[in-house]
């Protein structure tokens, strides 16, 4: 029972794209100074994720690796924890399923849903550590699910470099998995795959389990507020746990979905490309709430792309991508707090909050 | 009849929203008098207030003082007006000490340093002259909250406050801190000075004002002199009917329900909480437990809860040890629970009102199967307790945060009271809860008392604990040092006596009241 009156909703969405509105006219300004043509480079910008089939596919590939990452940040932050973790979890997601691919296995259509089942093990005890590390110990999630990213990051590319590269070909990537070991395209010759199927069966799948099971009301019991959940006879630490556990098997699965996905079909070091830490933004933006997800996704995966065409299509220095994207995130970010937030709340006729 | 020194007309305040919290308001204080404004919550007495005080901004209606018109901008041009405030909640430095907090922001100065032995001397002239007996030195995060009070008394009357606006001033009050407050008064008025009194407890009201100004639904309803009124001409003006607040006695006392033995409890950093607990609760009675807050009181019921570890000695729900039971299991055994805070502990206010109705029941297969939430149970559940409890909200899918303070409590309770509980803990049960919510709480816990509860009644207001409990026993500094079978006579006096540690019980008299 989300209870999300349409006129709230229809706040947040004027808030978010007042603040999208804004980061782009920033960005033209930016663009404005550093381009020779900079009309150009700003229409490649706006257009060109949507100009041809391979782009729409490039635009759709990251749509569902942000779903996904989305969803993991979405699910620990609806039960309050800031566990930081899906980028490792990703890594030795991605590790896991990789040896599936390279192993007998990898060339039996068991493959694919069986490395994606044991990136998602992977993942989880990656979840599972931090969750339990802060019910037994009071640890920080944030500290050590950081600090478990980084040790995830190491780790495999190491393993990659020293052990997955053909030896003495100074690769910094696997071979090669076999076909039946990469995610069948949905539309030939692009990176439109199997990945986005995933990405929305998910969506569908944590909103059943947040608004529909025992577990999930639990869940955001303990987020609204853990004394009462244990006053009221929930465990909140089991809760909070398990909420790690499944948040990192959803990382996990983006880790398979990495290295299964068209475009890499083998393993590289440092192949998420900090895709897997914009989850964190997917969700704010999101609110948490999983049907959002896809739908910020979507949007915050085409500027993401458009920034990205316009660096290979373009004059704008490749720094200046970073500095328009990370505007981007800060602005809608930050559109929470927003001026005339009051001014827009009476807009919409919506009471804003009294203090009487 | 002399000039008012302060006199708002026909004031109205509109928050953005369309909430009308005053609609043409008036407020006719005269020097020299005490001037007390009563009302429900919700009635815009606080609204008032900070339009008198210059934080917000009345959309119609005039203010003078001293037959000048004025207009605030904030609380500065109030200050300088004359009128002063004291905060329900303190706005005091803790770690500063008493006279560094009452002359903060306008501090003596010699040169460009602090004249502290100025800033002493003014201090304590002041607390002085108008019996406001505080040590200037301690640091006040070292002082009882009387005293703190005292402070912020002081630290208007420093500013030359002429007007002394006291926002629910002995809510956090014992009642001998009462008492000394009600003198400090006095002496402000005799020495001229004016001061406005909030307030919703009737008796300090008769006891201390000369006029009263009813408010209900943002409108005054009156204005009377308090020699004209009763408590119940007065109640019955603030929620414009007939109340009764008086609640029937247990009729029988049945068997033993809990039993606490030698019961020790420690907090987190090895500090002693409670020791040496011994009491005894029937099925069929309500046990009132006083105490000025932190005594103990608060941490027995967290231990019956099963919210805080046990240090020492026993529990014992009908013979069966209590100990090693989880939350859930004490509440499947007919434990319920409300606990002293609703917003920090009763509820969760982002969820909605039929969710944090079925919170304390997610075994039930009403409300779950195999796992998969039954919403239309859960639904019809919540829509049920809405009507018997006669929660006023919007429907069972509106978030919980969005109800007043009464309707928030009436939530607790409904879940609390939904089915007939073997042992009740209830811990301020009407804070900040206006009168019909608070006469329609207290008839609940009857009623749960008269189904065969036993009940802990924990409570700030003595009123209550003598208008509810069938016995009770008082708390100070972590123990049970006096035990009352509880009969008209026993007065709020008398159990603030020992509340305080300035009487002891004997042993025998402690024992009569132990059954």
């Amino acid at each position: 029972m989300s209870s999300i009156r349409p006129a709230s909703a229809l706040t947040e969405v004027t808030r978010v794209l007042l603040a999208v509105a804004i980061a782009l006219a920033v960005a033209f300004l930016i663009v404005l100074a550093t381009s020779e043509e900079p009309i150009k480079a700003f229409r490649t910008f706006l257009t060109a994720p949507f100009s041809s089939n391979r782009t729409r596919g490039l635009w759709i590939d990251d749509v569902a690796k942000l779903t996904l990452t989305g969803l993991a940040f979405s699910l620990v932050f609806q039960a309050r924890q800031f566990a930081l973790g899906v980028q490792g979890q990703v890594y030795v997601g991605g590790l896991a399923a990789s040896f599936i691919a390279l192993s007998p296995i990898g060339v039996t259509p068991l493959s694919i849903p069986l490395g994606m089942l044991v990136a998602m093990c992977a993942g989880s005890v990656w979840g599972f550590i931090p969750g339990y590390a802060k019910a037994r110990f009071g640890a920080s999630e944030i500290v050590s699910s950081l600090m478990l990213n980084y040790i995830a990051i190491r780790v495999v590319n190491w393993v990659i470099r020293a052990h997955l590269a053909p030896p003495g070909s100074g690769q910094l990537n696997s071979p090669d998995f076999p076909d039946a070991s990469v995610l069948p395209a949905i539309i030939q010759g692009t990176r439109f795959d199997l990945g986005i199927v995933v990405a929305l069966v998910m969506t569908g799948l944590v909103w059943f389990v947040l608004y529909r099971t025992v577990w999930g009301l639990k869940l955001r019991l303990v987020g609204h507020n853990p004394t009462f959940a244990e006053g009221a006879g929930i465990r909140a630490n089991v809760v909070m746990i398990s909420t790690m556990t499944v948040s990192g098997a959803i990382g996990g699965l983006l880790g398979a979905v990495y290295v299964q996905g068209r475009a890499f079909g083998r393993i590289a070091i440092d192949f998420d490309g900090n895709l897997a830490f914009e989850g964190i933004l997917i969700a704010i933006v999101a609110k948490s709430r999983p049907l959002a997800v896809p739908v910020v996704a979507l949007a915050y995966g085409y500027l993401r792309q458009g920034a990205q065409l316009m660096g290979l299509r373009t004059d704008v220095p490749t720094e200046i991508l970073g500095v328009v994207q990370a505007l981007i995130i800060l602005l809608v970010a930050s559109s929470f707090t927003l001026p005339g937030r009051a001014f827009i709340a009476r807009l919409m006729g919506r009471k804003p909050e009294v203090a009487r | 009849m002399t000039d008012p020194i302060l006199k708002a007309t026909g004031i109205t305040r509109i928050y953005p929203g369309g909430t009308v919290a005053n609609d043409g308001v008036n407020l006719t204080v005269r020097p020299g008098e005490v001037h007390a404004v009563v009302g429900e919550n919700g009635a815009g007495k606080s609204t008032l207030m900070k339009v008198l005080f210059g934080l917000e901004k009345p959309d119609a209606g005039s203010l003078t003082v001293n037959g000048q018109k004025v207009d605030f901008t904030g609380p500065k041009d109030a200050i300088e007006a004359g009128i002063g405030m004291v905060f329900q909640h303190f706005s005091l430095v803790p770690s500063f000490s008493v006279y560094e907090n009452v002359v903060l922001g306008s501090e003596p100065a010699k040169g460009i340093s602090f004249d502290r032995a100025k800033a002493i001397a003014t201090v304590r002239e002041l607390s002085q002259k108008f019996r406001l007996t505080v040590d200037p030195l301690p640091a006040v995060r070292r002082l009882p909250v009387g005293q703190q009070q005292r402070v912020e008394i002081l630290k208007a009357l420093y500013r030359d406050a002429q007007i002394l606006i006291l926002d629910e001033p002995t809510a956090v009050l014992a009642p001998q801190e009462v008492e000394e407050l009600f003198t400090a008064i006095r002496a402000l008025t005799a020495q001229g000075r004016t001061v406005i009194f909030i307030a919703h407890k009737l008796p300090e009201v008769l006891e201390i004002s000369d006029r009263i100004t009813v408010m209900r639904g943002g409108k005054t309803v009156g204005e009377v002199e308090t020699k004209d009124v009763d408590e119940s001409s007065l109640a019955a003006m603030m929620v414009g009917r007939e109340v009764s607040l008086r609640v029937d006695r247990a009729a029988t006392t049945g068997e033993r329900a809990l039993e606490v033995k030698n019961l020790r409890l420690v907090a987190g950093n090895g500090v002693t909480l409670a020791d040496d607990l011994t009491l005894n609760v029937h099925h069929g009675e309500i046990l009132g437990l006083v105490g000025v807050e932190g005594n103990g009181q608060a941490e027995l019921l967290e231990a019956i809860a099963g919210l805080r570890p046990v240090a020492g000695g026993s529990l014992t729900l009908q013979g069966t040890p209590l100990d090693e039971l989880t939350v859930l299991e004490r509440r499947d055994r007919g434990l319920a629970s409300i606990p002293e805070d609703r917003i920090a502990q009763g509820l969760a206010t982002g969820a909605s009102v039929a969710e944090n109705l079925a919170a304390t029941r997610l075994d039930d297969p009403r409300f779950v199967r195999r796992g998969i939430l039954n919403l239309k149970g859960i639904r019809d559940n919540a829509v049920a307790l809405i009507d018997r409890f006669s929660i006023r909200v919007g429907g069972p899918d509106v978030d919980v945060g969005t109800l007043s303070g009464g309707n928030m409590q009436k939530v607790v309770v409904a879940r609390e009271l939904s089915e007939q509980p073997q042992i009740l803990l209830v811990n301020q049960p009407t804070r900040g809860v206006d009168l019909g919510a608070t006469q329609f709480i207290w008839k609940s816990i009857t009623d749960a008392r008269d189904g065969g509860a036993a009940v802990l009644l924990s409570s700030a207001d003595l009123q209550e604990l003598l208008a509810l409990s069938d016995r009770l026993v008082v708390f100070y500094r972590g123990r049970i040092v006096a035990a009352f079978v509880n009969h008209a006579e026993l007065t709020s006096e008398t159990l603030g006596a020992y509340m305080l540690g300035i009487e002891t019980q004997t042993p025998e008299a402690m024992a009569g009241a132990m059954r």
